[in-house]
């Protein structure tokens, strides 16, 4: 019974804290408020100043967890109220979705080699570039960290919106719905609330350009590496 | 009833999960099995065999509060902060590049395309 009373004190701090978070960014919204950093930031420092194991945290912290799995279902619906856009840009959407998926998981491999990262790190990062919920399971299944693939795809969506405003002008990307595709395929759903922020037609690419990256690095991940490692 | 509305359009999200995790189990492959849940799903609204109206007040909620679902395992990083230290540092800098890579080459293809398509028709 004791249990049970931790997990239901941790799964309420758990959600206090991100509502919480959620507040701050309303009124100051800077991408390194994200309630997902913030909230990251807030519980593990609470975890680590009370000296409280992660094991006992996620006995209330799994129940959340949980609902991870339908999350990653519930992105068909945003897809499927796209589907007049997916027609309309068929073809440089898949096109380009398809080989920037490529290319983000070549280079992430590429890169970290070259520096020698641990493979369990490497395993954790090439999903980087897709929906946290799609990354984690994607890590889980090859062999990587769920965590560390929470953080790194943190990574790509922050540091993502904020290169982009200065990497689009620097190399003439104008055309919006081409704007949000790449933003959606490399920064996910942090980069497609950005998107949406600039603009209803950039936030649907964007959206869409995000589901489809996930789907796409869903099915090679697994793939590529049971060929590489 | 909203709330139950939502607790039933939730339930049937977790129904394709869990047929999606018997089918990744049964075919033996490493694509997760929400994925393919949200395949079938999407199959089927496609399809019309299943309304977008009976998930589509969950399937808003679960959606707007997505941070809050992952936040216990990000937080399980604290086992890694080790990892963090020192030359740690490069595994930040090897994703940010390879993130500025991504959005770069898809949103260039992408104008690219456009561009064409638009001279050509």
């Amino acid at each position: 019974m004791g249990e049970f009373f931790t997990g239901v004190f941790f799964c309420i701090a758990t959600i206090l804290i991100y509502f919480l978070m959620k507040r701050i960014y309303t009124e100051y919204p800077h991408p390194f408020l994200l309630p997902i950093f913030t909230g990251t930031v807030v519980l593990v420092a609470l975890l680590y100043y009370f000296d409280i194991p992660y094991e006992s945290y996620m006995t209330g912290g799994q129940w959340i967890e949980h609902l991870l799995g339908p999350a990653v279902v519930a992105l068909a619906y945003p897809l499927y109220n796209q589907r007049d856009m997916i027609r309309k840009f068929f073809k440089p959407l898949v096109i380009s979705v398809l080989i920037g998926a490529m290319i983000g998981i070549l280079s992430g491999y590429l890169f970290a080699r070259l520096v020698k990262l641990d493979d369990f790190v490497i395993l954790s990062l090439l999903p980087k570039s897709v929906t946290t919920p799609v990354a984690m399971e994607i890590a889980f299944a090859t062999g990587g960290v769920p965590s560390l693939a929470g953080i790194f795809v943190m990574v790509a969506g922050i540091g993502g919106i904020l290169t982009a405003p200065y990497l689009f002008r620097l190399f003439h990307i104008h055309d919006v719905f081409s704007k949000g595709v790449g933003t959606g395929c490399a920064s996910h759903a942090i980069g497609t609330a950005k998107a949406l922020e600039n603009g209803e037609e950039e936030g649907a690419a964007s959206s869409v350009s995000m589901t489809l990256s996930a789907i796409i690095v869903s099915l090679v991940v697994p793939l590529f590496t049971s060929f590489f490692f | 009833m909203d709330v139950w509305r939502i607790v039933v359009h939730i339930a049937i999200l977790y129904g394709f999960y869990y047929i999606g995790a018997a089918l990744q189990t049964w075919l033996d492959i490493a694509v997760p099995g929400s994925i393919l849940g949200m395949f079938l799903l999407l199959l089927l609204l496609f399809t019309k065999v299943i309304r977008p109206e009976w998930i589509a007040k969950g399937t808003t909620l679960i959606l707007a509060h997505m941070p809050l679902l992952f936040l216990p395992v990000t937080a399980g990083v604290i086992v890694y902060l080790d990892l963090f230290k020192g030359s740690g540092i490069f595994m930040i800098i090897v994703v940010y590049v390879s993130t500025l890579i991504v959005m770069l080459s898809t949103a260039w293809i992408a104008q690219t395309l456009i561009n064409r398509g638009e001279k050509n028709g």
